[in-house]
């Protein structure tokens, strides 16, 4: 069953997967200050992924997805959220040692580069739903037939 | 005919429901001025001290990475046991009966 | 009057209860589990509405931007559904790996045909 979705819905998938890719790490970058966060802007770049595989097609699809680096990559992403909760150690489990007495994310609050630990968080995360889903609708896609 | 009665008792259930959860006849959940500060405490220290303490100007997020923190990593935790458990069951198995 | 939000979040879990017993068809009862999920939210969100002496509240999130100081809807609830929505879609992805596999086992999506246990 040749299954890719004819020449309109191919021109408009070339257009608009890099901006719903662009809009999505918006939402996740800005998590301390917009509405928004980690799980919702992940939630948005695996809509980029599925519109991928809906408008081109199987085929396609199996030349550009190796499940080795996808499934590293959410092991990388749990690793690295676990990792930063774990740097304020020596007063409590989650303490916000960054924002407190720290180098790097110290700034005024209400500008990017704020709040802590909460940007790498959400980075962490996002790379971790955005990882999970995609792996989880190729595999529903990728099951063997059994009669036909 | 068994649908019907079926139907029927669960509206009446749920309509019994609704009235004892609805905060003007039922239960009270703190809506408005003087109820808000004996029942919801809680929020209204997260609203006040969220910016001082943690620094990020999104509240909710403010309560979902910091302080309520272990939840995170639970639901963290489910997610990446139930998609290694959903992609392990579409795989191939060994006793496949047909050749293709 | 009950105001409208509770009673269009029972309405929903009514529907869900409702297709979850009677019907047989095995892609509905999934579903069913996913509208029972919306309604609950619904449910647990309005419960954080604040309304004070005729002041519209606001969202609780600090722009830079207020001209009119207004309180701020209870944050917790958002919080706590945040987390049960991304445990809904783990579930619901799990059971549609079982129903395909049940699919291909018995041959059929019925749920009075697959009773007996088969090797």
């Amino acid at each position: 069953m040749e299954s890719d979705m004819g020449l309109i819905v191919k021109t408009t998938a070339r257009a608009t997967i890099p901006l719903i890719g662009i809009f999505g790490s918006y939402i996740v970058a800005h998590g301390h200050l917009t509405p928004g966060g980690g799980f919702q802007g992940g939630a948005t770049i695996a809509g980029a992924g599925i519109l991928f595989l809906l408008a081109f097609g199987l085929d396609e699809m199996k030349n550009h997805y190796n499940h080795h680096i996808y499934s590293s990559l959410e092991g990388l992403g749990g690793l690295a959220f676990l990792g930063v909760a774990m740097l304020g150690f020596s007063v409590a489990f989650f303490y916000n040692k960054l924002w407190h007495t720290g180098p790097f994310l110290n700034g005024k609050p209400g500008t990017l580069l704020s709040a802590g630990y909460l940007p790498i968080m959400n980075l962490a995360v996002g790379l971790k739903v955005f990882t999970g889903l995609i792996s989880a609708m190729t595999a529903i896609a990728l099951y063997r037939r059994w009669k036909e | 005919m068994k649908r019907t009665f079926g139907a029927l008792a669960l509206l009446f259930i749920f309509g019994t429901l609704l009235v004892v959860a609805s905060p003007q006849h039922g239960l009270k959940f703190g809506l408005g001025g003087n109820d808000w500060k004996n029942y919801r405490y809680t929020d209204q220290y997260y609203i006040d001290h969220g910016v001082q303490e943690v620094g990020g100007m999104n509240i909710v997020t403010d309560i979902v990475f910091d302080y309520r923190g272990y939840d995170t990593i639970g639901e963290a935790t489910v997610l990446f046991t139930a998609i290694a458990g959903a992609v392990a069951l579409l795989r191939p198995w060994r006793g496949d009966e047909n050749g293709e | 009057m009950i105001p409208f939000q509770f009673i269009t979040a029972f309405l929903l879990i009514f529907m869900g209860v409702y297709a979850f017993l009677y019907k047989r068809n095995l892609l509905k009862l999934i579903l069913a589990l996913d509208v029972i999920d919306s309604g609950i939210h619904l449910l647990f969100i309005s419960f954080g509405y604040r309304l004070e002496n005729n002041v519209l509240p606001t969202a609780p999130i600090y722009t830079g931007y207020e001209t009119v100081k207004a309180p701020m809807v209870g944050p917790l609830p958002q919080a706590l559904v945040l987390t049960s929505i991304v445990i809904g879609v783990c579930v619901l992805s799990l059971a549609v790996a079982l129903t395909i596999n049940a699919y291909r086992h018995y041959g059929s999506l019925d749920v009075n045909k697959l009773r007996r246990l088969r090797g």
